[in-house]
């Protein structure tokens, strides 16, 4: 029987027509199904070819599973590739037609072709589906064993995916051990590499729970298998080397002679053609020099030139992510670079970032030998065509002048900016002078000849409006006309809108009146007036400050406002250099690239990456509120050390993930951003206000059946003033309770039993600790009362028992209350 | 769009529709290389129109997700476009008629996340590419050849992975190109701020049996970084600077190198402007500085024209002058003809208000020199053993304009 050619309806197979198109498709691979005639593999193929573009395009053909399974019973190896394809997308969805499938790629995992025995195990790896599982052991297994390395690598791989659909069956089967035996023995730096890259994840995820599974971690670390690898490592595929080397960068060497061995076998590693390898060795090479200053210096020496290729050389995506790097080498040892200042240098054609980071570097690197070709090369930059570059050059110019000794020649440089007469050099430009001469007043006669020729009606901008206001005051004296132009300024009170240059106004306006009072005199009465009607809160605070300041005592109030000034010596650093070692210490990581330490926007995956991106797809990425019930829910999952401590540092955590939204640091905004989402559906939106000042509350709460003592089912308490608390009361109950068998075993991580309790009006403010013991600390609130009770909870999972102590503002009622929370406790898991 | 999930874990589609809303939206400012969003760190590349992306949750270290998929689209290009002719780039259509072999190739480059082989030479006997031959053999057999290499690649095994144990060669040749970048930026005042090379020695062997080459360099001093193909041999370049290696079968970059501090450029362009009273003078003059001894070809002088400029009227005595969309003034010239120098004049006339213009536009030049590599650096000679016969040695030089920029 010859099978009917299809026609498809659409003219093309990557434009189908939906629905129709699926049905469509249905019916003629059944036709195809029994077919043995000739022709009807490439009937076949032309059919799966079109499944997988509607697949591709997202049309939803799960619908066609069981066809599809049918029509897999073939010898031809692309037919074979496509149904693996498309079982392995729609498996998770259909676990029980995917047991159909089952069947043929066992058959196939025997298959005389090693490439169809590789492929087959990929693809029955990949089904993840958990009542499958069992159907998995046996061909990994003989998969581990195979002969061909290309299945080993495959079945190495597979490995780590059963480990994630059930680990306790990766275990029970012995594989770790099997990987590890693999890892030791294989001739294949491939199978090696892929056993190596296994056996990491599951025994750090293991690591965790098992003091085995750390134990193995440690022999990962030691001498003898990073010995093996280095030694294996031009064998290794230029991924596999980045991950031996990221094992390497860890492995802490004994002596000095192990560090030049291990530098010299890497130092070639530095000249590969694929830059992760490149950045992977610097990696290495910084870690292993820490403690040998000199060494360390050499080592700088010696990547400089390696890392300057990279960035020159490679695709624009690279060559941000290499100058990033460059970027904290030079921020931590600019002397070092002093002499390369050329590199950094902007080309017309780099994209803004780029230029930025490279105006960064070359203001660390100034020093006083190449001061001068810098400055030159900046100050071309001031005619940029690129404003916010334009901008950021002239910063540039400014820090490297706060830096410098010898700062004449920038200062007239700078000055020539202010003639340049375009009102963004011109606003950037004031705002560094001013800087400059709190640095170093000796300028100020150069300076202020030339501020006062400028117009203040010509500045824009806020920053350089407050600036040139507070030269105006300070150096009232030296400029003829300042108490006039102050004076004009104040007489325009309204049209300037920003609260910053009313603040400065106000001030100069002060200093001015000092200096020379009859001419301010009028000037003053004006802006104060103006100050204290005005509706910032701010401004009108420190108009009436001054107001009655001058009241009180015009001779104290001249030495409030005018003070003799010390220079500054020194700027405050934005980053402090805590954080600085922290991101050095991760280098070749995306925190170089963010310029932060990697907890502050990764921990939230780092502790959950797999039950939280289940709830992924269901999510619309537009809205954050799949982040924030995760995220709220792992705030309180702090260390158990750190229980108690102020939070207000780790609230940052989830923050910089937070695009978009307005849930950046401060603590309630996290509930403030989840609120508003509930709001729109459950809740009314009176209600979310009141949450605003709360702690999260994950769920609407249920309220729990009517007991003596009834609670607050949205209680509010801050970390700190529960803190205090729990020192000023004394513990008035004390007791040892026992969990219920499901509730120890839903207890696999701290977040269920807080959900739970919070059903139970009763919140958690802080958790930590590891299995079997977890630590929580509870409170709740009397209905109607202010009286809290404050509860220190440790659950050890092994022995189901929970020691529970009580403290209580209203100590008559901790009884009630203890019973209340046992009975709670003991619920766990049942309902 | 074409997606493939490494993980257990399930990525949604959604995240590229809000990549893709977020690249729209910012079309015109600069893309970074690492975009964060909501849920994901995501690592756009994008090569011929094409966005290729990349998503993580966790922390790694960011060149692996970049380099792999530059690698990947070099390889998805090497794939697509050699089966239809040449000079053929990838593009949305090549990519939808064969995403079958783009779903097998990124099976076999990657594996839970893990690159696994990257080799173009080895993915191409378990993947076989979409060539002519096989277009053929459908066509007139009606019997179409599988896609998927018969056998496994034994290379897999082998101590040099990037060649695989029986190429099928019928010629006996290696050509040898040296392929260089110049980079050079100029002051208003004519100073050269910076020069320096980038370099590239493309290999293409097409040797029977297991070859030995030998590459060595007259001048190997001039070299201030390198960096090699896994095929070449370490301790040899130490100890007397020569390049010895087992060549890959096909195309491949055997060095990438770096010259800094070079004192002369080829071509040099004095721009002048003059502005008064809301109009502004243009002109710029083109010419050899150091002659190179070959012809320059293809220069094309670019600048932008800033945005304060309402209209802008420009002539050249030799070559076009066009005014693209974006603002972009392109001077073709070609060649510089012998007897005069192309030259560029004009009147820019400024938004109103303005009197002066306050911004300089930056001169970039494109040119081609055939024939000659601008650092110096020549090659010796070319040893090649372990061959029963002779084979044929080619070699090129070439040198092109990358970062030229006159500032004005």
């Amino acid at each position: 029987m010859a099978p009917p050619v299809s026609t498809p309806k659409s003219a093309s197979p990557s434009q189908p027509s939906g629905k129709s198109e699926v049905t469509d498709l249905k019916l003629q691979l059944r036709q195809l199904a029994g077919s043995r005639a000739p022709g009807a593999d490439d009937a076949k193929r032309d059919l799966f070819k079109r499944v997988i573009s509607c697949m591709t395009v997202g049309i939803d053909v799960s619908p066609a599973f069981s066809e599809m399974v049918m029509c897999s019973a073939t010898s031809d190896v692309v037919l074979k590739k496509m149904c693996y394809l498309y079982v392995g997308n729609y498996a998770r969805c259909n676990p029980d037609l995917a047991l159909l499938t089952i069947n043929f790629l066992q058959k196939d995992c025997h298959d005389q072709d090693p490439t169809i025995r590789g492929l087959a195990l990929r693809s029955l790896c990949s089904l993840r589906v958990q009542n499958l599982v069992e159907y998995l052991v046996a061909p990994l297994a003989a998969g581990l064993k195979d002969h061909s390395s290309y299945v080993r690598t495959v079945a190495a791989i597979g490995v780590l995916k059963l480990y994630h659909i059930s680990a306790t069956m990766c275990h029970d089967s012995d594989f770790p051990a099997a990987l590890k035996a693999l890892m030791l023995s294989d001739p294949d730096a491939q199978v090696v590499a892929n056993c190596l890259y296994s056996l990491l994840e599951i025994w750090t995820q293991d690591a965790a729970n098992s003091d085995e599974a750390a134990r193995e971690i440690e022999t990962l670390y030691g001498k003898s298998i990073i010995y093996y690898l280095l030694n294996r490592i031009k064998d290794f595929s230029e991924w596999a080397q980045c991950l031996v080397l990221d094992l390497v960068s860890k492995y802490i060497p004994s002596d000095n002679n192990e560090i030049f061995d291990m530098m010299n076998l890497l130092e070639d590693r530095l000249q590969h053609a694929n830059g992760a390898v490149v950045l992977a060795t610097i990696k290495v090479f910084l870690h292993l020099t820490m403690s040998m200053t000199d060494v360390h210096q050499q080592v700088y020496e010696r990547i400089k030139a390696p890392l300057l290729t990279l960035v020159g050389a490679g695709s624009p995506e690279q060559s941000y992510a290499v100058l990033c790097h460059l970027h904290l080498l030079v921020m931590r040892a600019p002397m070092l670079f002093s002499s390369d200042y050329k590199h950094f240098y902007c080309q017309f054609s780099d994209p803004s970032y780029v230029k930025k980071l490279k105006l960064e570097m070359l203001t660390a690197i100034a020093n006083e030998s190449n001061t001068y070709e810098i400055v030159t090369e900046l100050c071309e930059y001031a005619g940029n065509v690129d404003v916010p570059i334009a901008r950021e050059s002239i910063r540039a110019v400014g820090k490297i002048a706060l830096q410098q000794y010898d700062v004449n020649a920038i200062v007239d440089r700078l000055l020539q900016f202010l003639e340049m007469e375009k009102d963004y050099v011109t606003a950037e430009t004031l705002v560094l002078v001013k800087d400059l001469l709190r640095k170093y007043p000796q300028w100020s006669h150069d300076c202020i000849a030339v501020v006062g020729n400028i117009s203040s009606n010509s500045i824009q901008e806020p920053k350089a409006k407050a600036a040139l206001i507070w030269m105006l005051g300070e150096y009232s004296q030296d400029m003829m006309d300042a108490p006039y132009v102050l004076e004009s300024l104040v007489e325009n009170w309204e049209e300037e809108h920003s609260p910053e240059v009313r603040l400065h106004l106000l001030t100069a306006v002060m200093r001015c009146f000092f200096k020379r009072a009859p001419e301010t005199q009028k000037a003053l009465g004006a802006a104060l007036a103006a100050g204290l009607a005005d509706n910032n809160q701010d401004v009108h605070d420190r108009a009436l400050f001054y107001y009655r300041l001058l009241q009180y005592d015009v001779a104290v109030a001249e030495r409030v406002v005018n003070p003799p000034k010390q220079a500054v010596s020194v700027f405050a650093d934005t980053q402090s250099s805590e954080i600085k070692d922290r991101i050095f210490d991760e280098f070749n990581s995306l925190s170089v690239v963010y310029q932060k330490p990697s907890y502050l926007f990764t921990d939230k995956e780092h502790r959950g990456p797999f039950e939280f991106s289940e709830n992924l797809s269901n999510l619309a990425i537009g809205g954050d509120s799949g982040d924030d019930v995760i995220h709220s829910a792992q705030r309180y999952e702090e260390n158990d050390k750190d229980l108690l401590l102020s939070t207000s540092d780790k609230e940052e955590n989830g923050g910089p993930t937070h695009n978009g939204s307005s849930t950046y640091s401060a603590p309630s905004d996290v509930n403030s951003s989840r609120s508003l989402v509930s709001s729109s559906t459950t809740q009314p939106a009176a209600f979310a206000i009141d949450d605003l000042l709360g702690l999260g509350v994950l769920d609407t709460p249920v309220l729990p059946p009517p007991p003596a003592l009834s609670l607050n089912a949205k209680p509010v308490l801050d970390p700190g003033t529960f803190q205090k608390k729990w020192g000023q009361l004394t513990v008035s109950s004390s007791q040892e309770s026992t969990l219920s068998i499901q509730g120890v075993a839903s207890l696999t991580a701290p977040q269920s039993l807080i959900k739970h309790m919070q059903n139970n009006s009763i919140q958690c403010i802080a958790s930590g600790g590891q299995p079997p013991n977890y630590k929580f600390f509870f409170f709740a609130q009397k209905e109607g009362s202010s009286s809290f009770f404050l509860v220190e909870c440790i659950v050890n999972t092994a022995s189901a028992k929970a020691q529970i102590k009580i403290k209580a503002d209203d100590a008559s009622a901790s009884d009630a209350f203890a019973s209340l929370f046992q009975s709670a406790l003991s619920n766990f898991g049942s309902s | 769009m074409v997606e493939k999930q490494m993980m257990g874990h399930h990525v949604d589609r959604s995240i590229c529709a809000w990549f893709w809303h977020q690249y729209n939206h910012h079309r015109n400012n600069d893309q970074m290389s690492v975009v964060t969003s909501p849920t994901h760190y995501l690592f756009p590349l994008i090569r011929h129109g094409i966005i290729f992306l990349a998503c993580t949750q966790l922390e790694l270290p960011p060149l692996l997700p970049i380099e792999f998929l530059s690698r990947f689209a070099d390889i998805l290009s090497d794939y697509l476009c050699a089966g239809s002719g040449a000079g053929a780039t990838l593009n949305e259509d090549i990519v939808k008629d064969n995403f079958v072999i783009v779903y097998e190739v990124l099976d076999e480059m990657m594996d839970n996340g893990f690159p696994l082989t990257t080799e173009p030479n080895l993915l191409k006997d378990i993947v076989l590419p979409p060539n002519l031959v096989t277009k053929v053999l459908h066509a007139v057999t009606g019997n179409s050849s599988p896609s998927v290499g018969p056998t496994l690649p034994h290379a897999a095994a082998s101590t040099v992975p990037w060649r695989s144990t029986h190429p099928k060669t019928t010629t006996n040749e290696v050509y040898v190109n040296l392929v260089e970048q110049l980079d050079a930026s100029v002051n208003w005042d004519g100073n050269l701020r910076r020069c320096q090379v980038y370099g590239e020695i493309q290999v293409n062997s097409s040797l029977p049996g297991f070859p030995d080459l030998t590459l060595s360099f007259t001048n190997p001093s001039l070299l201030n970084d390198v960096r090699f193909h896994p095929c070449v041999r370490f301790r040899p370049w130490e100890s007397s600077q020569v390049l010895s290696f087992v060549p890959p079968d096909g195309h491949f970059k055997l060095m990438t190198y770096r010259v800094k501090e070079l004192k002369k450029i080829p071509i040099y362009v004095k721009p002048q402007l003059t502005s008064d009273s809301g109009n502004c003078r243009i002109s710029a003059l083109v010419g050899v500085r150091n002659d190179p001894g070959k012809t320059i070809d293809s220069i094309i002088v670019e600048f932008q024209l800033p945005p304060c400029i309402t209209s802008a009227d420009l002539t050249s005595n030799h070559g076009t002058v066009d005014i693209l969309a974006d603002k972009t003034c392109r001077w073709s010239i070609g060649q510089i003809p012998k007897d005069k120098l192309p030259s560029l004049s004009g009147n820019l006339v400024l938004e109103p208000g303005l009197d002066r213009l306050h911004v300089a536009p930056t001169f970039q030049v494109r040119f081609k020199i055939m024939g000659i590599a601008m650092s110096g650096l020549q090659i010796d000679k070319l040893d090649v053993k372990n061959m029963p016969a002779n084979p044929y040695k080619g070699f090129r030089a070439q040198t092109q304009a990358g970062d030229y920029e006159f500032r004005s």
